[in-house]
């Protein structure tokens, strides 16, 4: 065999190598397959109220309100994904008007104008970093990782733990995320945990989309 | 703020006509709401009574300070009649005929006194629109006998020259405050201090009832919840180490592979042929 005929096989080689990588890194990054989104639409319907047109009508003393007792949640572990996160009280960014996750990658932040731990009815939600720019990967880089009957564990400011079971996994443009939905107050009880996801502008460093796993009292 | 578009009719013991012209159309109800969330709100001292909706008694020996409702009414005019507690419809003290409930809306009976002391009722739609997440509606309803005055929160007047039977309203800050009521443009505490919890994504609506001239002013309050907004978004990540999708270098690699799968297997084949 010649010089020459073992380069041009070398460089065949090299190709289909090349060929075989990057199709494997495209198979392999691509958004994930959603799952239990009608599960998620479920949780969020009420129960048209019984009550009959003869029921009396409620009287109640016209005391200022107090605040409510809520349970904030103030640690979370998803052993699956390897997350053992503190869980901040958050509240809206005055300047945007949006969610403020906590600056520190490594915690996450809990909506604490929503439901807490011990509301009866309503979305739990808690959001955190994937990434940033300076600090690295976040303490929901793996997320996406997550299936449906994954445990996680989230620990009250009252020292209960509370045992969820994840439900759904599912991935929308920032555009079109349906957030009512995920900070709904009534619905089944349930827990959301939200990050970003999707392709990544590098100009504006922003991600496109939202990740959104849903997950239920086990 | 003069609820101008009210025209309110009521006394004492006299038979009144009370319509809310005008309210279906500026409130733009939708065809399908043909009921009315409606709320009893009893402001007029040291005088329980029972309530009759077209007749009929809905609420048995209703207490000065209580809140009645939300009751769900088809829409349409209501008589609303006021009897001390068992005594028949007839000897009404107070009563409203033909009230007009337009429906989609979410109105508040407040029965009080008005600035002179006279018992009246006055209807006020509740603004039941959504609040921006992280904040919270204050509305406060001057519906006592006393003159003007200024709302404060925290020391600093937050609404001022309010009149009997006026409303002023503000989306502000969830949280707690300390608010009280002062004669207008003085010092001079008529109501509080109190401390006020404003939940977040609800509507308190305090009532200022009583009478100055019989040092019994207080407040009632009413809470309208669900008025609470999504955050507008959740900006959670900008290190682009979690992105999906096909990136540049990907096709850079694959086009390169392709292009050396092709040129080499294009130079095996010559070499073949001129090695034959």
């Amino acid at each position: 065999m010649t010089v020459r005929n073992r380069g041009a096989l070398a460089a065949v080689a090299a190709g289909a190598a090349a060929l075989t990588v990057a199709a494997v890194v495209t198979i392999a990054s691509r958004p994930t397959a959603e799952v239990g989104a009608d599960e998620v639409t479920a949780l969020a319907s009420t129960t048209p109220s019984a009550a009959g047109d003869r029921s009396p009508v409620p009287v109640r003393k016209g005391e200022l309100p107090t605040g409510a007792e809520v349970v904030p949640p103030v640690g979370l572990r998803i052993p699956t994904i390897g997350v053992t996160a503190t869980v901040n009280a958050v509240g809206i960014n005055p300047q945007t008007n949006e969610f403020e996750v906590p600056p520190s990658v490594d915690q996450v932040g809990w909506y604490r104008y929503g439901p807490g731990l011990a509301a009866p009815a309503g979305s739990v939600v808690i959001a955190g970093h994937v990434d940033s720019s300076t600090q690295g990967e976040g303490a929901f880089f793996r997320l996406r990782e997550l299936d449906q009957g994954d445990k996680l564990t989230v620990t009250g400011s009252d020292g209960q733990e509370r045992a969820y079971r994840v439900i759904a996994r599912e991935e929308y443009q920032k555009t079109k995320i349906p957030l009512d939905r995920y900070f709904a107050r009534d619905g089944d009880q349930r827990l959301t945990l939200i990050t970003c996801g999707g392709p990544f502008d590098a100009d504006t460093r922003r991600y496109r989309d939202n990740l959104v796993v849903t997950a239920v009292p086990a | 703020m003069q609820r101008s578009y009210f025209r309110r009719v009521a006394a004492g013991g006299a038979v009144a006509a009370l319509t809310l012209v005008g309210v279906g159309a500026l409130t733009a109800t939708p065809a399908y709401a043909a009921t009315a969330e409606v709320s009893v709100v009893h402001g007029i001292p040291d005088t329980p009574v029972d309530v009759y909706v077209n007749g009929e008694k809905t609420l048995d020996n209703f207490a000065p300070g209580d809140v009645a409702g939300p009751l769900s009414l088809a829409e349409g005019a209501y008589d609303i009649a006021l009897t001390k507690p068992g005594e028949p419809v007839d000897s009404a003290i107070l009563t409203v005929d033909d009230a007009e409930v337009p429906g989609g809306t979410n109105i508040s009976l407040a029965a009080h006194l008005d600035a002179s002391g006279q018992p009246k009722i006055t209807p006020f739609v509740n603004d039941t629109s959504k609040v921006d997440a992280g904040k919270s509606r204050l509305i406060v309803r001057h519906t006592a006998a006393a003159p003007a005055v200024d709302v404060r929160a925290g020391g600093a007047p937050v609404f001022t020259e309010l009149t009997n039977p006026n409303e002023a309203k503000a989306d502000v800050d969830a949280g707690g405050v300390s608010a009280d009521v002062v004669l207008a443009g003085t010092e001079t505490v008529a109501i509080g201090p109190a401390d006020l919890d404003l939940g977040e994504g609800t509507a308190t609506i305090v009532y200022a009832i009583g009478s100055a001239e019989a040092n019994n002013l207080e407040v009632v309050a009413q809470t309208i919840t669900g008025l609470h907004s999504a955050p507008a978004g959740v900006p959670s990540g900008n290190g682009g180490q979690a992105a999906t999708g096909t990136n540049t270098w990907l096709y850079l690699l694959a086009g390169a592979g392709a292009l050396l799968l092709v040129g080499g297997g294009a130079r095996v084949a010559t070499a073949r042929r001129s090695n034959r």
